[in-house]
């Protein structure tokens, strides 16, 4: 009995601690931004601050930049994640499940992308979006990355698995494939579309590379790229920039805690364990 | 001809999928699941196939074609064969900044596997609301961007930052982290390590959950303690999982850009000069030439880094040969 007691507070006492070693830097940057300017760094250390200010915050908030960069990183991340779903999930659900000529050609020619690093073609890319006249556009954040090879195939390895019963039944009924791909597999996607469709959209939301390479319209800036750039812009104004940044990754700690069940799960769907 | 095969494929219930010479051959009930769907698949991959061709294909090809000439504003493109790849391979800077992504992703995968796999060991004592918690919280910092990151990392690194306080607290000087070359590295190896232990640790606690529970309990009553399970059950039945672990953890690692980028510009002395780093600096740089060899030296990483993910591959799948 005893000893179980012991076993039970001290499993308790270590979830308490890794959870608060793991959220201590974020939460730091969140109360960081309710410190002055005097007081974000010095010695001694004080956790909270003196008086929770809240003019970081209602300063970036006021601050058009980034409210744009949001507004316009946002935008961009949903276009981005539909287009990704549609053309991937597509792909997946032909090499899933049709046979056709020269399957096994296009199949690799797909999926070799996953070991192509990014470095070995990001300056070329850059010399074709700038030859196609597509710098400074919204098209260039979106079209060039939303065909994904990891995504394609994390969506087929699905799309085998679920049942051929059903799919056949339509068939004899005499459903094209276009319209078992519409009716019958689209709506049982729900859980790999959730995992694949946010890893789009953080990929999006946090690209901070691609941006600075194609983007030089201040109307156009990435959050990232406004984060990232921040200390060279605006000087070391620590104070503004946690706030900022802690409001940048709300969107996507909001996602993850909506659909936390799809994800922690989505681990199980890919089959990689 | 392809017209007409998808107009009758765009027809309603009856038409679609009997093309008239397949049904003839080989009658319909057989031909349902086998027959081809040749413009059908072909429309659908059509998207995908394109894309990638402009986006990731043709730019690959383009590297490799442009890495053999001499590209200044001034001159024309003049043919130069492979003289760039016996340039870059003669670089010292190309081979350190090898060193430096070898160095980091020795500080980064190691280090996030070890704590992942204790981390899944623990979790899966846990009771179901619990783990669920844990499982969340762990994957908290997968979401933060590497920008977000590198930028909450550096403000902490300041001298007045929160981890020279903690540092004072056992009486330690203040450390200069991403002004010495000797910490700068493993400065920026913390946040990657935070960044990216939390999709670790799911996967691994995925693969603990298919371990039988029956092996850990005959273990325990032949008497074996926490670590000797760890060491002798799970670990050799998580191998696979572990190869794929390092594998990709340490492709990704060698590949890092974003947080010498952002936290140290590749500084101090090129000591956080990673492999991508290097490339995209010498990119960015305006002298002459400096196109042609970035993207050979990116080629050339390309191969590198391919060569010693097969070594590493080789190297644990021979050792668990030997294990039988």
């Amino acid at each position: 009995m005893s000893v179980r007691v012991f076993r039970k507070t001290g499993s308790a006492v270590l979830v308490v601690l890794i959870a608060a070693s793991v959220l201590f830097p974020l939460a730091w940057m969140a109360i960081a931004g309710f410190k002055g300017r005097s007081e974000v760094l010095r010695t001694p250390f004080q956790f909270f601050p003196e008086m929770w200010r809240w003019n970081n915050y209602s300063a970036i908030l006021r601050d058009h930049q980034f409210m744009r960069a949001m507004a316009v990183t946002f935008i961009g991340a949903l276009i981005f994640t539909v287009l990704s779903l549609a053309v991937n999930s597509m792909a997946a659900y032909a090499f899933a499940r049709l046979d056709f000529r020269g399957k096994r050609f296009w199949w690799v020619y797909c999926v070799m992308p996953m070991f192509i690093p990014m470095m070995a073609i990001l300056l070329t890319s850059f010399v074709v979006v700038s030859k196609l006249g597509m710098l400074n556009t919204m098209a260039v954040l979106i079209i060039p990355g939303v065909a994904s090879a990891a995504q394609m195939f994390f969506l087929r390895q699905y799309y085998l698995g679920y049942p051929v019963a059903v799919e056949e039944a339509a068939l004899i009924d005499g459903a094209s494939r276009w319209q078992i791909f519409l009716r019958v597999f689209l709506p049982q996607s729900a859980a790999p579309f959730v995992v694949v469709g946010l890893a789009s959209y953080l990929a999006y939301w946090n690209a901070y590379v691609w941006p600075i390479l194609t983007i030089t319209d201040p109307s156009l800036t990435q959050i990232m790229q406004f984060l990232g750039n921040f200390r060279s812009d605006r000087g070391n104004d620590w104070g503004m920039l946690m706030a900022g940044s802690t409001l940048a990754s709300i969107p996507t700690i909001v996602l993850l805690l909506v659909f936390q069940r799809f994800i922690v799960n989505g681990v199980r769907i890919s089959g990689i364990k | 001809m392809a017209l007409l095969e998808s107009a009758h494929e765009g027809q309603p219930p009856a038409g679609a999928g009997t093309e008239p010479g397949r049904r003839t051959r080989s009658g319909r009930r057989a031909s349902a699941p086998r027959r081809q769907d040749n413009v059908t698949a072909y429309l659908m991959i059509a998207p995908m196939v394109i894309l990638l061709g402009i986006f990731v294909m043709w730019p690959l090809v383009y590297s490799v074609y442009l890495s053999t000439f001499k590209i200044s504003f001034y001159k024309a493109p003049q043919f130069v064969g492979a003289q760039f790849y016996q340039y870059v391979l003669e670089s010292s800077d190309f081979w350190h900044s090898i060193w430096i992504g070898l160095y980091y992703a020795l500080l980064v995968v190691p280090t996030g596997i070890v704590i992942a796999l204790l981390l899944a060991s623990f979790i899966k004592t846990l009771s179901g609301r619990v783990a669920a918690f844990m499982k969340v919280t762990i994957y908290l910092p997968a979401v933060v961007s590497t920008v977000i990151a590198s930028v909450l990392f550096t403000f902490m690194y300041q001298d007045e930052g929160v981890v020279n306080w903690f540092l004072s607290l056992v009486n330690h000087a203040p450390v200069a982290w991403l002004n010495s070359p000797r910490w700068a590295l493993p400065a920026i190896a913390v946040p990657g390590i935070w960044l990216g232990f939390g999709i670790t640790t799911l996967i691994l606690l995925a693969a603990l959950l298919d371990i039988p529970e029956s092996y850990y309990e005959s273990a325990k009553l032949d008497g074996a303690g926490f670590f000797q399970r760890l060491w002798y059950i799970t670990i050799p039945l998580l191998k696979n999982v572990l190869l794929y672990l390092v594998v990709t953890g340490f492709t990704l690692a060698v590949q890092m850009l974003d947080l010498p980028l952002i936290m140290t510009n590749g500084g101090p002395v090129g000591a956080t000069s990673t492999p991508n780093y290097y490339i995209f600096n010498s990119f960015r740089d305006l002298t002459p030439y400096a196109t042609s060899y970035s993207l050979t030296a990116s080629l050339l990483l390309f191969a590198v880094l391919g060569t010693i993910s097969i070594v590493i591959f080789r190297l644990i799948k021979s050792d668990k040969a030997v294990d039988g």
